[in-house]
C-alpha cells in the first residue's frame, strides 16, 4: 500500500510546454525519496504540486487513501490544511521573528500554547542541534543555522511529509557535506517520509532510499541507488549520473553467454562483454554488425603504459597531456579521431605522444545502441 | 617606513580619480558652493528670527519677534494643525496603501499594471489640480455633488464641506496620500521572496492569516521608510491648505509663514521664529529619519525570483472594483471636472440655455497675464531640469566614483533639501537676496525663481543618479583611464554619454517639480515672475474658477504629459536599495 500516490499529474505554465508531463509515482511511508534532475525539469513543480503551492492541470495526488487535488472532480485541498513539512531553497525564515517564533508559529496556528509550545519548541531545536539559539533573530543566524531552524520549523508540528526542495543548494561544500549526512540521520531518527528535490547527484545518491530522474516533465527512471547507477535505463540516466566514459564499435558476435564488440579506430581491439550485466532496457536485440557504443564507468578504466599480454579487454590509445590535480592524474587520450579524459590516482611514465592502454573491466560496461 | 610612505602617496594619490590637488579642490569648490546653497538660506531664517528689523534694513538684534510670535495664538494653533493633518492623514494612508500594494503586486486582482498606471498618474497629478478638481465637486453651496445630494429625496440633509479639516485631510488623501506609498510600496511587495508566504502557507496559515502576520511584518522596514518620507511631506504642503483653509481662517505653518511675510508691513522676524522652530524639529528629526532609512533591511528579496501570486477567489471581483473605484477617485473625477470647469458656463449648471462654452478658453489664450505664466513657468521648469541634470550628476558621479575625503558632507548637504519644505526654504532665500548686497539686483527677476526650483529636487536627482553611478561598470571608465583619459575627458567622453538617459529622466522631474510646486517661489515671485500655479492659486483665491481651471489644465499638460513621455522612455519610481 502505498503512503503518497501521484497519478497522472500534468501541468503546463502558460498552455504551451508541459513542466510536468503525466507522471505516476507511489512513494511508501518512510521513504527518503529524491527527485533528481537538471533545472526546469518538472521536479521543484511536482514537489509544489504535492505540497499544494501549484495546482495541477489534471491527475491526482493521494495521501493515504486522502485525495489532495483532483482538478477533475474540482477537488484541492489548500496549502495549509494538508499538513506537510516544507523547506524552501532559500530557507524563508521570517527576518521579524527570532529562531523560537518561526518555528513555534506552525504551533500557534495549530492552538497549542505555553508550556507544551515551549517544549515542542526546544525539542525540535535540540533535535536540529540549535538549542539555547531560540532568542536569536532569524536572519543573524549563519547560512547552515538558517538551514537548520528551516528543518525545525518544518518538523515541529510532527507532519506527514516533509517536502525539501533543495534545501543544501545554498550551503558551502564543506557544509553541504555535513549537512547531508545529518540530514540522513536525522531523517532515521524520525523516521518521516520525505520528498526531497535536487540537483545534486552525489546528495540524491547518498541519502535517497529511491531516486527518480526527471527530464522535460517526464520520469526517466525510478528505482534504488544502485540501481540508476549502475543500471541505467536510458542514455541521459547514464550520463546524468557520474561521468561515463563511451567507446564506439561494431558488434562483431553475439552468443548466451558474451557480446564481442569492435572498437573503432584501434584495429586490435576487441571487447567482450558479459551478456548479463552489459545489456540494458534500451538494447534488447542485437545483431551482427550492428553500430553500438560501449559506456563505461571511468573508475573501471585501468590506464597501462605498456601492454599487458594475456589480459582481455585491452584498448590502445594515444596520450596526448597529462594534468595532476593534487590527488589524482588527468590524462587525455585519443582513440582514433576522438578524444576522451581519465583520471587515474597513478602517474604514469608515458608522455605525450607514447602509446598507452586501457584496461576495461568486463563487469563496468555496458553496451548502448549507437547514438549517431 | 618614512621613506616608503613618500614613495608610495603619489602613486596612491594618483589612482583616485581626479589627482589628488584637483580632486580636493573640487571637492572643497562644491561643498563650499553648496554649503552655500543649502545651509546659508537657513542660517539667515535662523538669525533674523532675532532681528526685528525688516529685510533690508540696518539689523536691530532682540527677541521681539520670539515675544510676538509666542504671544500670538495663531503660530501655536498652525503647527498642531500641521502636525494634526499629518497624523489623521497617515493613519487613513498608509494602511489603505499597504493593503492595496499587496493588492497589486501579490494576488490575481484584475488589470493589475492598468491600476498600478492609474496610481502613478495621480502621483505625477498636480496637486492643485486634484485639490481644485474636488473643489468644484464638494463647495458647500456650489460643489456638484452637493447640489446632486440636495435633489435626492432621502439625502437632501447631507451636505460636503470641503473648506474643513476632514475636506482638507480628504484632499491630502486623493492627492499624493495613497498614491505615494502605493507607489514606493508596490515594488517591494513584489520583490518580496514568495516563499517567505508559502513557508506560512505550509505551516498552517491561511491567505490572509499569512499577509497580517508574515508578509506586512516582513516588510515593516520598508512600510517605516515610506512612513518617514510621508512625515516630512506634512511639513512641505502649501497648496491645499492655501486653498481650502485660508478661507476660513484655518492655518498651517506654511500657510502661517506665507501670512506673515505677506502682511503689510510685512512680519518676516515672525515668521523667520516660527521657521526656526520647524527647522529646530527637523534638526532632530532628518537625522533620525536618514538613521532608520539606512538601517539593514531585512533581506527578503532574493535572486530566486517566484512571481507566484495568491488566488483571491470569489473576492477578485470586488477587490478589482473596490482599486478601481480608488482611481476614480483620484484621477478621473479631479481631471473631469478641472476639464468641465473650463468648458462650462457655469460649473455645474447644466440647465443653463448655454451649458457649454468655449469664451473661457478664448479669454484665457489671449489673456496676458497667463501667456505671461506659461512664458515664467517654462523658463523656471526648463533651467531647473536642464542645470539640475548637468550639475548634480557631477555631484553624483564624485560621491559614487571618487575616495575623495568630504564626500559624507557633499552627500548629506545634498540630502537637506528633500525634508526642507519649500516655504522655508523660499523665505530663507528672500532673506539672502534682499539682505546681501551683491544679490539684491536680482530680486524681483526670474533668476530668484529659477535658484530656488533648482534647489528643490537636488535629493530625488542626487539619489537617481547615484544609483544609476552604481550600476554603471567602472570598468567602462578604468578603459578610459588606461587609455590615458584623464578624470573630465573620461566624465565628459565615457560617463556622460552612457549616462545621457538618466539625465534626461532627472531633467525631466526636475522640470515637473518646477513647474508644480509652489512652495519655494511663493515669497520670490512678483506679478511680472509669477509662474502659471502661483497664477492659478490668485485666480482661484479671486474667485475666477473658469479661468482657474483652464491654468490647472496647463500646468497639468506640462507636468503630467511630460510625466508621460518621460514614463515611455523608462522612468520608474520606487525605493532603491544604496
Amino acid at each position: 500500500m502505498s503512503f503518497l500516490r501521484i497519478q497522472n499529474l500534468y501541468k503546463t505554465f502558460g498552455g504551451q510546454v508541459a513542466a510536468v508531463n503525466r507522471i505516476n509515482l507511489d512513494i511508501a511511508e518512510g521513504e527518503f525519496f529524491t527527485m533528481l534532475g537538471s533545472s526546469g525539469c518538472g521536479k521543484t513543480t511536482t514537489l509544489r504540486m504535492v505540497g499544494g503551492l501549484e495546482k495541477p492541470d489534471s491527475g491526482a495526488i493521494f495521501l493515504g487513501d486522502q485525495c489532495l487535488v483532483a482538478p477533475e472532480k474540482n477537488l484541492f485541498i489548500k496549502p495549509e490544511k494538508r499538513n506537510m513539512g516544507m523547506v524552501f531553497q532559500s530557507y524563508a525564515l521570517w527576518p521579524h521573528m527570532t529562531v523560537f517564533e518561526n518555528v513555534a508559529y506552525p504551533l500557534k496556528l495549530r492552538g497549542i500554547k505555553g508550556a507544551e509550545m515551549s517544549k515542542k519548541v526546544e525539542d525540535v531545536l535540540a533535535l536540529v542541534g540549535l538549542a539555547g539559539l531560540g532568542e536569536r533573530p532569524a536572519p543573524a543566524l549563519s547560512g547552515g543555522q538558517q538551514q537548520r531552524v528551516a528543518l525545525a520549523r518544518a518538523l515541529v508540528f510532527s507532519p506527514k511529509v516533509l517536502l525539501l526542495d533543495e534545501p543544501l543548494s545554498n550551503l558551502d561544500a564543506q557544509l553541504r557535506e555535513e549537512m547531508r549526512r545529518e540530514l540522513k540521520s536525522l531523517q532515521q531518527r524520525v523516521n518521516i517520509t520525505v520528498i526531497f528535490v535536487t540537483h545534486d547527484q552525489i546528495e540524491a545518491l547518498s541519502l535517497s532510499d529511491r531516486i527518480a530522474i526527471m527530464k522535460f516533465g517526464v520520469l526517466e527512471q525510478v528505482g534504488t541507488p544502485e540501481d540508476v547507477y549502475f543500471r541505467p535505463a536510458t542514455p541521459f540516466v547514464r550520463d546524468f549520473l557520474g561521468k561515463t566514459f563511451l567507446l564506439s564499435g561494431k558488434v562483431a558476435s553475439a552468443n548466451d553467454q558474451t557480446i564481442s564488440v569492435d572498437i573503432q579506430g584501434s584495429s586490435s581491439a576487441s571487447l567482450n562483454l558479459p551478456r548479463g550485466k552489459a545489456l540494458t532496457s534500451a538494447t534488447k536485440s542485437l545483431t551482427q554488425g550492428q553500430s553500438v557504443t560501449v559506456a563505461i564507468r571511468p573508475e573501471q578504466v585501468n590506464l597501462t603504459s605498456g601492454r599487458q599480454d594475456g589480459r582481455a579487454n585491452m584498448v590502445e590509445a594515444t596520450l596526448q597531456t597529462v594534468q595532476f590535480l593534487g590527488d589524482r592524474y588527468e590524462y587525455t587520450v585519443t582513440l582514433g579521431t576522438e578524444t576522451r579524459v581519465l583520471a587515474s590516482p597513478e602517474q604514469q611514465s608515458a608522455k605525450s605522444g607514447d602509446r598507452v592502454y586501457l584496461e576495461l573491466k568486463p563487469e563496468g560496461m555496458t553496451l548502448w545502441p549507437s547514438e549517431k | 617606513m618614512a621613506k616608503t610612505e613618500t614613495f608610495n602617496a603619489p602613486a596612491v594619490t594618483r589612482s583616485w580619480l581626479p589627482p589628488m590637488d584637483g580632486g580636493t579642490a573640487i571637492m572643497a569648490a562644491l561643498i563650499g558652493f553648496m554649503g552655500f546653497y543649502v545651509l546659508y538660506p537657513l542660517t539667515l531664517i535662523v538669525i533674523n528670527s532675532f532681528n526685528t528689523a525688516t529685510i533690508a534694513e540696518p539689523e536691530v538684534y532682540g527677541l521681539d519677534a520670539w515675544r510676538k510670535a509666542f504671544a500670538e495664538p495663531g503660530i501655536w494653533r498652525s503647527l498642531w494643525n500641521s502636525i494634526k493633518i499629518g497624523l489623521v492623514l497617515q493613519i487613513v494612508a498608509l494602511p489603505t496603501g499597504i493593503f492595496i500594494s499587496w493588492l497589486l503586486a501579490r494576488t490575481d486582482i484584475m488589470f493589475p499594471n492598468a491600476l498600478e498606471f492609474g496610481f502613478w498618474i495621480s502621483f505625477f497629478l498636480p496637486g492643485l489640480a486634484t485639490t481644485f478638481g474636488w473643489m468644484l465637486m464638494l463647495d458647500p453651496s456650489t460643489g456638484l455633488i452637493n447640489s446632486w445630494l440636495r435633489q435626492m429625496p432621502l439625502l437632501s440633509g447631507l451636505n460636503f464641506d470641503i473648506y474643513s479639516f476632514s475636506g482638507i485631510v480628504f484632499v491630502h488623501l486623493v492627492s499624493n496620500g495613497i498614491s505615494t506609498k502605493v507607489m514606493l510600496m508596490t515594488p517591494a511587495f513584489r520583490r518580496m521572496d514568495a516563499s517567505m508566504e508559502e513557508a506560512s502557507r505550509m505551516s498552517g496559515a491561511s491567505a490572509f492569516t499569512t499577509l497580517c502576520r508574515i508578509t506586512v511584518p516582513a516588510l515593516t522596514p520598508v512600510i517605516i521608510v515610506v512612513f518617514l518620507l510621508s512625515v516630512i511631506r506634512i511639513f512641505s504642503s502649501l497648496e491645499t491648505e492655501l486653498l481650502l483653509g485660508v478661507p476660513w481662517g484655518f492655518y498651517v505653518y506654511s500657510t502661517k509663514i506665507v501670512d506673515l511675510a505677506r502682511q503689510e508691513p510685512p512680519l518676516v522676524n515672525q515668521a523667520a521664529a516660527l521657521g526656526s522652530i520647524i527647522l529646530l524639529f527637523l534638526a532632530i528629526f532628518i537625522p533620525l529619519q536618514r538613521k532608520l532609512i539606512s538601517r539593514r533591511q531585512f533581506t527578503t528579496v532574493t535572486g530566486q525570483f517566484k512571481p507566484k501570486i495568491i488566488e483571491l477567489g470569489i473576492w477578485r471581483y470586488p477587490a478589482t472594483a473596490f482599486v478601481g473605484l480608488i482611481i476614480f477617485i483620484l484621477d478621473v473625477v479631479p481631471l473631469l471636472s478641472v476639464l468641465g470647469g473650463s468648458f462650462m458656463t457655469r460649473f455645474g449648471f447644466f440647465n443653463l440655455p448655454k451649458t457649454w462654452t468655449l469664451e473661457y478658453w478664448r479669454m484665457a489664450l489671449t489673456d496676458p497675464r497667463i501667456l505671461q505664466g506659461l512664458h515664467n513657468t517654462l523658463i523656471v521648469a526648463v533651467s531647473a531640469g536642464v542645470v539640475g541634470a548637468l550639475f548634480f550628476s557631477l555631484i553624483g558621479y564624485i560621491l559614487v566614483r571618487t575616495k575623495l575625503p568630504g564626500r559624507g558632507i557633499l552627500d548629506t548637504i545634498c540630502w537637506l533639501p528633500s525634508a526642507i519644505p519649500g516655504v522655508l526654504a523660499g523665505l530663507g532665500l528672500l532673506w539672502m537676496f534682499l539682505g546681501t548686497p551683491i544679490f539684491r539686483p536680482f530680486y524681483g527677476t526670474i533668476v530668484l525663481l529659477v535658484v530656488a526650483q533648482v534647489l528643490g529636487g537636488i535629493t530625488l536627482a542626487t539619489q537617481i543618479l547615484k544609483a544609476n553611478f552604481v550600476q554603471l561598470g567602472k570598468e567602462l571608465e578604468e578603459s578610459s583611464r588606461m587609455s590615458g583619459a584623464g578624470f573630465w575627458r573620461t566624465y565628459l567622453r565615457i560617463v556622460f554619454p552612457l549616462m545621457a538617459q538618466t539625465m534626461v529622466m532627472v531633467a525631466v522631474i526636475k522640470f515637473m517639480f518646477a513647474a508644480q510646486h509652489n512652495g519655494a517661489i511663493i515669497l520670490l515671485a512678483t506679478s511680472e515672475t509669477r509662474t502659471l500655479s502661483l497664477l492659478a492659486l490668485d485666480q482661484v483665491a479671486a474667485g475666477y474658477r473658469e479661468v482657474a481651471s483652464i491654468t490647472i489644465i496647463m500646468i497639468t499638460v506640462l507636468t503630467l504629459g511630460v510625466a508621460i513621455v518621460a514614463r515611455s522612455f523608462g522612468l520608474k519610481v520606487g525605493i532603491r536599495a544604496d
